[in-house]
């Protein structure tokens, strides 16, 4: 898919920023959204050209719908990444198995492969070191599976799933 | 025994200094007097809810003009320092995938952050100075992770002074108005707006735009300065 057009982009980074303005206010007051709207206005033109690629396409109802199910996922993730973190602090023998893990990813889009790393690195237990092209160094507690396609399963996969839709790369 | 003697003295005689200057000031009265006059009419004479706001922009203008030429000096001597030394980053090469993408994804975000700072300043805490910093720290970003980055110098320099010269402006024009110089002829003479919404007093969100404009391009500067540190001049 390419890139969408000048207009189209601009206006998806004002809605984003507008967006973003009101729960930074929290406030329906019509002088709040006249500000905010001029603000957007202003920092869109300013920002559109390296904030996004896809523009309006980015809104897809069916990208949105992913988005609003993947942070649900996400926290549930990171809930049970949390309490398998603790058990293995708490438990007398420690049972960990350290080491570096190299993992695939087939995201191509950049913003999409800053989430999976980052979303990785939030869930305690795993943490990315570094993104080089389609392979992801992770380090990772407890090492199940050492290779290439093992890790991969277990590490990327489930966010891959939500990541692929949002962020264009489902074709 | 005798050097703890001394000390025991020694501990006794600031002992009693210390409780005979405290024994004169009375206890639990308020003695902050030129606090307590902001607090009470802070409202009414300037518009704004957050007090320190008002003090800061409205009561003691002057001072902050003066702290935002402290600032244009210290850039200045930035500048002056390195000028000769500058053109070359010592990076090699450019931030990691996610360094790079994560400061341009942010860039929007935290410039919105960063006004939204400024523009609050008489009703939340914030204002200028950490609005304009907040908004020099999505450049800081950009340069950590683009090693070919530089920002627009036609664009940022003519900002910096422009804000300077606009602050200056209002002030004037509050001379020309009210009599004396920062007189706020906005909430006090035309009354705009009402206390607590956005649009309340006075001149606060105005100066308090032109700073965070000022502190964001200058701390930018900055940061464009020093980030080339290089190839040292020969001769």
């Amino acid at each position: 898919m390419g890139e969408a057009s000048k207009v189209s982009r601009y206006l998806y980074t004002v809605i984003i920023l507008f967006v973003i303005w009101l729960f930074l206010t929290n406030s329906l007051d019509p002088q709040e959204l006249t500000m905010g709207f001029v603000l957007s206005l202003i920092i869109a033109a300013l920002t559109y050209q390296v904030f996004t690629k896809y523009g309006l396409s980015n809104l897809h109802p069916k990208r949105i719908l992913y988005t609003v199910a993947y942070i649900p996922y996400f926290l549930w993730a990171m809930i049970m990444a949390n309490l398998d973190v603790a058990y293995r602090v708490l438990h007398p023998k420690r049972p960990i198995n350290p080491g570096i893990v190299e993992i695939k990813t087939n995201l191509t889009n950049d913003i999409a492969k800053l989430v999976l790393a980052n979303s990785i690195t939030l869930t305690p237990g795993t943490m990315s070191v570094d993104v080089k092209g389609d392979r992801l160094y992770i380090h990772w507690i407890d090492v199940k599976d050492p290779s290439l396609e093992g890790a991969s399963k277990h590490i990327g996969k489930p966010f891959e799933k939500f990541l692929r839709v949002i962020f264009h790369d489902d074709n | 025994m005798v050097k703890r003697i001394l000390a025991i003295i020694f501990i006794l005689v600031i002992g009693f200094w210390i409780a005979n200057a405290l024994a004169k000031v009375p206890f639990g009265e308020d003695k902050m007097l030129v606090g307590k006059y902001y607090l009470e009419n802070v409202k009414e004479q300037t518009g704004a809810i957050n007090a320190v706001t008002a003090v800061v922009v409205n009561y003691r203008g002057f001072d902050t003009l003066g702290e935002v030429t402290v600032l244009f000096i210290a850039s200045t001597g930035v500048a002056a320092l390195l000028w000769r030394r500058r053109e070359e980053r010592s990076a090699e090469v450019d931030g990691s995938l996610i360094l790079k993408t994560g400061s341009r994804v942010l860039l929007p975000f935290i410039m919105l952050f960063g006004a939204y700072i400024f523009i609050h300043g008489h009703l939340t805490p914030g204002g200028g100075f950490p609005g304009g910093a907040t908004i020099a720290t999505a450049f800081l970003m950009i340069y950590l992770a683009y090693k070919e980055y530089e920002i627009d110098h036609n664009l940022f320099e003519p900002l910096e002074g422009l804000s300077g010269v606009s602050y200056v402006a209002v002030g004037l024009i509050g001379l020309a108005i009210g009599g004396y110089f920062l007189f706020d002829w906005i909430w006090q003479i035309w009354e705009v707006g009402d206390i607590g919404r956005l649009l309340s007093a006075g001149f606060i969100p105005i100066i308090y735009t032109i700073i965070g404009i000022k502190v964001g391009t200058e701390l930018t500067g900055i940061i464009d300065r020093m980030i080339k540190e290089s190839k040292e001049v020969e001769g």
